[in-house]
């Protein structure tokens, strides 16, 4: 998503001091050729003063860095600015975002992360599906039922799969899918008629229904359950996994002497039984080593497992000839390039799925709610409700609510006060896409505040913005205070008796003056930022002084090394993807008494404050750097 | 609110709706504005097309004129501060039940933005929903609160995109969520009080 101008981004600080996880440390362990370009930038920030580094949004670093403000938390114990890379996520629950039922986690954790009811996407265009009837006949809805994708067409009748009733098409699909992998210890009750009909082309989805109703003849149906290949069979290559693992769960259990735990795949070195091999092979080694070999083969004799051998076990041999079948297939006039499926449908399909027929409709994949904590400190940042329909929280610790909301927009001056700055600002509203190089923009950046203390603002800037394009920068007003977050009845009743507060017809009279405040209120102030957009390489604009092409020529010196692009032939001439974009590094300096700050965390139910001790007025501050996105300058 | 040029570009209604004089606006005794909403020009809003309450049996009971008196015949529901760009329409979701095609109604909630030229038949779009310019919503869509679609998607009919995501892509698909500041007043997504200002 990128932003409309003017936009602005916070840069979160953990990109020049890293936060102390243990990722770091192995990351630049397994890959020094990935470390190593960091090292020549990081030595000029060693050179100088680290703080009077000027923030250059465009530093490659920076695009790691710079956050839409929305996205951003605040550690209270950390008393510092959060980003998505600073936090740890917990998962709160799982629910579908097709039905918006919760799934346990329990159930996700064994039947994986699709949702077990009717939610399914298409597998040719990932819409999702609805239920409906096959044949709509004058409004009686009755079986069979497909599965079809209002957005392309398609329908389980392609792949020949319907169902008998509108619910649980899980469960109807997966034993169309799945059920002839029955191991034969357990088909064995099943009479063979039954696992024949039970190929996935079958139509009848359950053990119940594979009589065909009279009157309804299936010719089609016939043949598939005649075809000899079906006895008990797995065909579907999840049906083959099932038999392979149920296969190698009845070989845990046969061969494992105590048989404890036999199929849990999930946690296989948990289990007492593989415990205790593990701690026999330190046993016996010193067992062998005190007492000889003789005890040796008694105790080490690996358990014997077989593979899979037939194909009821899971086995799959292909034929010979079964490449050429595809391909023979695939040049066939009736398959075309319209019948095979495309990459991307087969990424989420069976690796045997080549041709569209195979396309099997998808169990919609879950979703999360989580809760998020602090990397460094550990405490809860976002703690959302349970409930997956509920957009509450119960703990919500975000930015917002402690650094002042920015938003910058043009001063836009009526006609009728031609005569002082007539060069400054043009009556209609400036283009921000396209704004002229050397023609002075003014505009007007809005700090409110959403704490219950009144802050002190610093705002600093270079007054040339980093980058080949140089803009000049000036805050006419870079220290103010912002009221606090009060009541607004305090705001009503101090209007009704201040008559400075009704500004709203006074800008048109206005001035943006150096050293004053544009415009204030209840908790927010407004100051005027002049810049002047710098010309983009190539085009010298005549007005462009000595002094700032001097300007120019150290900005090229210290960029010489940082060619993020990697195709500047003749940097001289060329404009770099984005090189256009007037982006104004600030530095906001806050500071406050944080006397009432447990009244400013409303909403927040939990009491559970780090800060016991102070419970007096203290002085705070943070500091951060934000990039003011103003425009995109034209080149002529 | 000072007195006005009688003929600005948009009128208001007394619950401080902002409708352009050049939208297009049919059936509006089935439409129901929560005020401060804004309509802009060229939108297209079709209250006409409402469920007809009692005959299903009759196809042709759309065009019946039926009285306003029954409460099912409400067609489109906007909240408060919700605003409709330029060209953009709605249009009530339809769906062939029982064998007649008949409508049901969209209901939109507060602070909702829809984009220039998107057209919009979900079945519900809840609150601080944005939509994009060039978006398409099938029919029976439900955005649920929160939810951002990106400009150009298509989000298929009867989708539901839950709270917090962000859909894009044709067909739409869940790309990613915005961040839990999203729609805290004056910041993105919370900008409609802002916009409701800045339209005289």
């Amino acid at each position: 998503m990128s932003r409309p101008f003017p936009y602005t981004y916070i840069s979160c600080p953990c990109a020049n001091t890293p936060a102390p996880d243990p990722f770091r440390k192995r990351k630049s362990r397994e890959s020094p050729q990935k470390a190593s370009p960091e090292k020549p930038r990081l030595e000029p920030q060693l050179d100088d003063d680290e703080d009077e580094q000027t923030f250059d949004p465009r530093a490659p670093r920076s695009n790691f860095s710079l956050y839409p403000p929305e996205q951003l938390l605040y550690c209270e114990d950390c008393h510092q600015i959060k980003c998505p890379r600073c936090i740890t996520e917990e998962i709160v629950c799982w629910y579908c975002p097709n039905c918006l039922f919760e799934t346990p986690s329990s159930m996700v954790r064994s039947e994986g992360n699709r949702c077990a009811r009717n939610c399914f996407n298409c597998p040719a265009c990932t819409a999702p599906l609805s239920v409906t009837t096959a044949e709509n006949r004058g409004g009686e809805q009755s079986d069979p039922w497909v599965l079809s994708c209002g957005y392309c067409m398609w329908t389980t009748l392609d792949i020949g799969i319907m169902f008998d009733k509108p619910t649980n098409i899980r469960t109807q699909l997966s034993k169309l899918t799945t059920e002839p992998a029955t191991p034969p210890s357990r088909t064995r009750q099943i009479s063979k008629t039954f696992g024949d009909l039970k190929s996935p082309l079958s139509m009848y989805s359950s053990i119940d229904e594979q009589i065909p109703p009279a009157g309804e003849g299936r010719p089609g149906n016939e043949d598939a359950a005649e075809h000899p290949q079906n006895t008990s069979i797995p065909r579907t290559y999840d049906a083959r996994f099932a038999a392979l693992k149920n296969f190698y769960k009845d070989q845990i259990a046969s061969t494992t002497a105590s048989g404890v735990d036999p199929g849990d795949f999930g946690a296989p070195f948990s289990s007492p039984n593989t415990l205790h091999r593990i701690m026999s092979i330190y046993t016996a080694t010193r067992i062998t080593a005190l007492y000889g070999t003789g005890s040796k083969k008694a105790r080490n004799k690996p358990p014997v497992m077989r593979e899979a051998l037939s194909a009821s076990e899971g086995l799959s041999i292909p034929k010979a000839d079964s490449e050429t079948a595809l391909i023979q297939r695939m040049a066939s006039d009736d398959c075309g390039w319209d019948g095979l499926a495309s990459l991307e449908q087969r990424t989420f399909q069976s690796p045997d799925a080549r041709f569209v027929e195979d396309l099997l409709p998808l169990p919609s994949l879950l979703r999360t709610k989580r809760s998020k904590r602090c990397k460094t400190c550990k405490h809860i940042l976002v703690k959302p409700e349970f409930k997956p329909s509920s957009t509450r929280y119960r703990i919500r610790l975000i930015a917002l609510s402690y650094v002042p909301l920015t938003t910058l927009r043009p001063l836009i001056l009526p006609p009728n006060t031609s005569a002082p700055l007539p060069s400054l600002s043009s009556s209609a509203a400036p283009n921000l896409d396209a704004l002229p190089p050397q023609k002075p923009v003014q505009l007007l950046l809005t700090l409110k505040n959403h704490m219950f203390d009144p802050v002190r603002i610093t705002l600093a800037t270079s007054s040339v913005t980093p980058g080949r394009v140089a803009s000049k920068v000036t805050i006419l007003c870079p220290q103010f205070d912002i009221g606090a977050n009060s009541d607004v009845w305090d705001e009503a009743l101090q209007s009704a008796t201040a008559p400075d507060r009704s500004s709203r017809t006074s800008p048109y009279e206005k001035v943006a003056e150096a050293g004053k405040v544009w415009d204030r209120g209840r908790n927010w102030t407004t100051v005027v930022l002049e810049v002047v957009p710098g010309s983009l390489p190539g085009f010298k604009a005549p007005t462009t002084t000595e002094d700032e092409s001097d300007d120019e020529d150290n900005d090229d010196n210290i960029r010489a090394g940082l060619d993020w692009s990697g195709q500047s032939k003749d940097p001289g001439q060329q404009v770099q993807p984005d090189e256009d974009v007037l982006e104004i590094p600030v530095l906001v300096r806050m500071e406050w008494d944080s006397d009432s700050q447990t009244e400013s965390e409303q909403g927040i139910s939990s009491g559970g404050r780090g800060l016991g001790g102070d419970a007096g007025s203290m002085k705070r501050e943070l500091a951060y750097w934000m990039a003011l996105g103003v425009g995109r300058i034209v080149s002529a | 609110m000072p007195p006005k040029a009688a003929k600005g570009e948009y009128i208001e209604t007394d619950t401080g709706n902002k409708i352009s004089r050049r939208s297009q606006i049919h059936g509006t005794q089935h439409i129901i504005l929560g005020g401060k909403s804004i309509i802009q020009a060229d939108a297209v809003i079709r209250g006409d097309l409402f469920r007809s309450s009692s005959s299903t049996s009759n196809p042709d009971s759309k065009s019946d004129p039926k009285p306003a008196s029954s409460g099912n015949s409400i067609a489109i529901t906007i909240g408060r501060y919700s605003y409709i760009s330029r060209s953009a329409i709605l249009r009530p979701p339809s769906r062939l039940h029982r064998g007649v095609h008949s409508y049901f109604p969209l209901k939109i909630g507060d602070h909702v933005f829809v984009g220039e030229r998107s057209v919009v038949e979900a079945a519900s779009v809840g609150n601080h929903v944005h939509i994009g310019k060039d978006a398409v919503i099938g029919s029976m869509a439900i955005l649920k609160e929160f939810a951002y679609v990106l400009d150009g998607a298509v989000v298929p009919a009867g989708m539901v995109v839950p709270s917090w995501c962000v859909v894009g892509g044709v067909p739409a698909r869940i790309v990613g969520e915005v961040g839990e500041g999203y729609g805290v007043e004056g910041a993105e997504g919370g900008m409609a009080r802002e916009r409701y200002r800045s339209v005289r």
